[in-house]
């Protein structure tokens, strides 16, 4: 800490608390991580580090880290060597296999481990044991707005804030959830760009826009369509772009005409004349327009619609894979480490492939609320094993309860993690496992096609890394031609073969190497990854499933349908920096900052239910009941009627709240933030 | 020599430049021991974030009678040797930006030092609003931004 007097030793690799992935400098002094700084050379984060960043040697020291495997043995857990850990797990996979049927196993994977690596290893190996259940935190986030985006142009663009003459930031807050995107979306507005924030609550980056739009929750989808309609009225639109590369647009405009400033007024609280006058900033900046869309957007009814409202907007505006625009990256074409091709296996009906077939069909993403269900009613058909790493549902997935109910009516839980969760408290096995410092990944930045390589830098026995563990897993359940590679750093070389690009080009290259220079309007050569090969404001794929073909734009149930029993809206998952989720919780230098959740309201909302900042309330929706400490904020931070609550805390769990069964026809995304709610005061503080 | 300046076009008020600071002091993250403020007022949205600029003229270094007060010859920071502090206030009453703050449980006042030349703030500001700079490049930058705003004044006209 401080000044580096003491002899150490220093490595250049990438942060991985978060999904940013800033590149760090990390030191070393007698085996142990000592000092993680930003690392200035690196094109991503150019030396900027947030403080989770160096939490991560809090991290890889903690005293509170499983260090050796436990096994449930009459209601504890005992110690046990991993050799029989592993040994065990093998022959309860085999039994329950053999029982149940080979897709009655599954894995779940979350995100405190590792990242895209991560993902494919565990869709590699549920497939090479003959299962087609891979459940992971994807189908409850990230591909909410991936879908939504794909569904209208084919993938999801990366915003060129840095050339943007307007950065439009929808439902998100940078400077908590992807900390580098505030840097880039600043310098792009200090060359006299604009930035519109649209969100419902006044977060850290709505305190610069020079526009802050605040909207009720839910209904974003409306004022999409008002800023197109407008957007078509007053013929700022990109009329190129729209005859030639766009399917859809005349049944789409005849759609959001009736989203007039007066319709939207009504159903968003937006006034009109605000719509009209941002809808005007947007077309003059045309079409250097980059468009953020954040997870406040996924969690709701009617979610993925909202979504394909605002992608429809790069369609008139011309801004799809534009410098300035929606930036449309290049991959570096690693190899693939699923076996969809070689073993599909989509005959053994995945579990919510035929609910949510979207879900499905593009990200190959089962669906984790349907788990859940499968578990306990053994419908449409056992679901009696699974290996859950690095995920923390009993906290972070929607009606805790449940959850909690079925991961232990599971016949086989087998759990991954550094600490002991509130998950983990439920395995039969815990397992430990390897942090991002202790083992090398590969890592992309789309925004600048660049690839980099974090570091095994310390080791930890027994703690192998995710893959020596499904390796020496696989080996044991007749898979092992599955898992060839030797090390993880032979799988590295592995997934670069063909690139061009070496492990050597990488470590040469601590900044992170260019794989490819930037091209823009590849559609003009290459088409749009879509049915049509173009921009689908209508979708022939969603008609054939059934589903409307246009974004049609559904209210959400509080204001079609309000319960006058429940009568506040309840918001949740508003980031804060020095936590991700459900984790950093245990390292007490947080709780200094942070000590504690609470729900943030309206000062009219606290007068009528009379409570002050530090009350005690309850806080009860259909599905559950929670005490959680009241925060007073400003006038200005939220609307009235409207609150939030952070999630990750176990003392005030939200998720005790929230309902697992009012998820997005498309996408079966759960409602998580406009959840109809009541509030009683519970003690005087 | 170069000091911290801060952009208020910039500042989103995440507090990562405090909690760094009182983390490099104290290896917490209590905001109390932080030598950066970051103030905000969400009725007309201005972030400020506040730290020494270590003046030409330090009227804290003036003002110390126990010669506690320094400037460091290699960063030019003014520094105040704890040792030597008796806590008697007054350089926190001669600053006129109020940036020296008294550490109650030392009893000795405590200011920005700009870490020995690498500023820990500048390093954990993630939106850029904090840079550790020459004042001419401070100078050069701010007329740079000024320049584009008036081009952006007279060009949109339409």
């Amino acid at each position: 800490m401080g000044d580096a007097s003491g002899k150490k030793d220093h490595y250049t690799s990438l942060c991985r608390m978060c999904d940013n992935r800033c590149g760090i400098n990390v030191y070393v002094e007698d085996g142990t991580i000592v000092e993680i700084t930003g690392l200035k050379e690196h094109k991503w984060n150019r030396g900027r580090l947030c403080v989770k960043g160096r939490l991560a040697v809090d991290l890889v020291n903690a005293p509170d880290r499983i260090k050796k495997p436990l096994k449930r043995i009459n209601g504890q857990f005992e110690e046990i060597s991993l050799d029989q850990a592993y040994d065990e797990i093998a022959e309860k996979i085999k039994q329950v296999q053999a029982t149940w049927g080979e897709r009655a196993m599954s894995v779940w994977k979350g995100e405190a481990l590792g990242f895209l690596t991560q993902e494919d290893l565990y869709r590699r190996f549920i497939h090479a044991i003959g299962s087609p259940n891979y459940f992971s935190n994807d189908s409850a986030c990230y591909v909410g707005r991936w879908l939504g985006y794909a569904l209208v142009t084919g993938d999801w663009a990366t915003q060129d804030f840095a050339n943007s003459k307007c950065a439009l930031i929808w439902a998100s807050n940078p400077p908590y959830s992807q900390p580098n995107l505030t840097q880039s979306i600043l310098n792009g507005r200090e060359k006299d760009g604009k930035l519109i924030v649209i969100d419902v609550r006044l977060s850290a980056i709505a305190r610069q826009a020079d526009e802050f739009v605040q909207v009720l929750p839910g209904t974003d989808g409306a004022l999409a369509h008002g800023i197109a309609r407008q957007l078509i009225e007053e013929d700022t639109i990109d009329h190129t772009f729209i005859d030639d590369f766009t399917i859809g647009f005349t049944s789409y405009s005849r759609y959001v005409n009736q989203f007039t400033p007066e319709r939207v007024e009504r159903e968003t609280g937006v006034p009109a004349e605000t719509i009209i006058h941002i809808a005007r900033e947007i077309g003059r900046c045309r079409p250097k327009v980059s468009v953020y869309a954040g997870n406040g957007l996924e969690h709701h009814e009617n979610g993925i619609n909202n979504v394909r409202a605002i992608a429809c907007l790069d369609g008139l505006l011309g801004s799809l894979d534009q410098e300035g625009g929606n930036f449309t990256a290049e991959k570096p074409g690693l190899k693939d480490l699923t076996l969809y091709r070689d073993k599909p296996l989509r005959h053994l009906d995945p579990i919510g492939a035929d609910s949510y077939p979207v879900l499905y069909d593009f990200r190959k993403e089962c669906h984790s609320i349907s788990a859940i269900d499968t578990i306990l009613t053994g419908k449409p058909y056992p679901l009696r094993g699974m290996i859950l790493s690095g995920a923390n549902p009993a906290l972070t997935n929607p009606n805790s309860k449940k959850v909690i109910r079925a991961l232990k009516a599971l016949d086989l839980f087998v759990v991954r993690d550094l600490f002991m969760t509130e998950t983990a408290e439920l395995a039969d096995y815990v397992l430990p496992a390897a942090t991002f410092l202790e083992h090398p990944e590969l890592h992309c930045h789309p925004i600048h096609q660049i690839i980099s390589l974090s570091k095994e830098i310390v080791t930890f026995p027994g703690c192998d890394n995710e893959y020596i563990f499904l390796k020496k897993l696989a080996a044991r359940l007749g898979a092992g031609s599955s898992f060839p590679w030797k090390d993880r750093e032979t799988l590295n070389d592995w997934l670069l073969e063909g690139t061009g690009i070496t492990i050597e080009k990488l470590l040469d290259h601590p900044e992170g190497y260019q794989y490819k220079p930037r091209r823009y309007r590849k559609y003009l050569e290459e088409g749009l990854p879509t049915p049509s090969g173009k921009f689908e404001f209508a979708s022939r794929y969603l008609k054939d499933y059934g589903y409307p073909e246009l974004p049609e734009y559904i209210p959400p149930t509080y204001m079609s349908a309000p319960n006058p029993d429940f009568p506040y809206i309840l918001v949740t998952g508003a980031r804060k920096v020095f936590y991700t989720h459900g984790r950093n919780r245990n390292f007490k230098r947080c709780r200094t900052a942070i000590p504690n959740p609470d729900i943030e309201m309206h000062p009219v909302d606290a007068r009528k239910i009379g409570v002050e900042t530090g009350d005690i309330v309850t806080v009860t929706s259909t599905v559950g009941s929670v005490d959680i400490p009241v925060k007073v904020v400003t006038p200005a931070n939220i609307l009235p009627g409207v609150t939030q609550v952070t999630h990750g805390w176990k003392e005030s769990n939200i998720n005790l709240l929230t309902p697992d069964d009012r998820n997005d026809p498309i996408d079966g995304f759960p409602l998580m933030k406009s959840v109809e709610i009541s509030i009683t005061p519970k003690v005087k503080s | 020599m170069r000091f911290i300046t801060m952009d208020i076009t910039k500042c989103v008020v995440c507090r990562n430049c405090e909690y760094a600071c009182a983390f490099r002091q104290t290896g917490d993250f209590n905001r109390d021991d932080s030598n950066i403020r970051v103030e905000y007022h969400d009725d007309v949205k201005i972030c400020l974030p506040q730290t020494c600029m270590h003046c030409d003229d330090a009227w804290c270094l003036e003002i110390c009678p126990a010669a506690a007060i320094y400037r460091n010859e290699s960063t030019g920071a003014i520094e105040i040797i704890s040792d030597r502090c008796a806590g008697c206030k007054m350089c926190i009453l001669a600053c006129p930006f109020g940036n020296i703050h008294f550490d109650k449980i030392n009893l000795v006042s405590r200011k920005c030092n700009l870490c020995q030349g690498e500023p820990n703030c500048v390093s954990f500001c993630i939106s850029g609003a904090l840079q550790y700079t020459t004042d001419q490049n401070s100078y050069q930058n701010n007329r740079e931004i000024f320049q584009r705003f008036i081009e952006n004044l007279s060009s949109v006209n339409h």
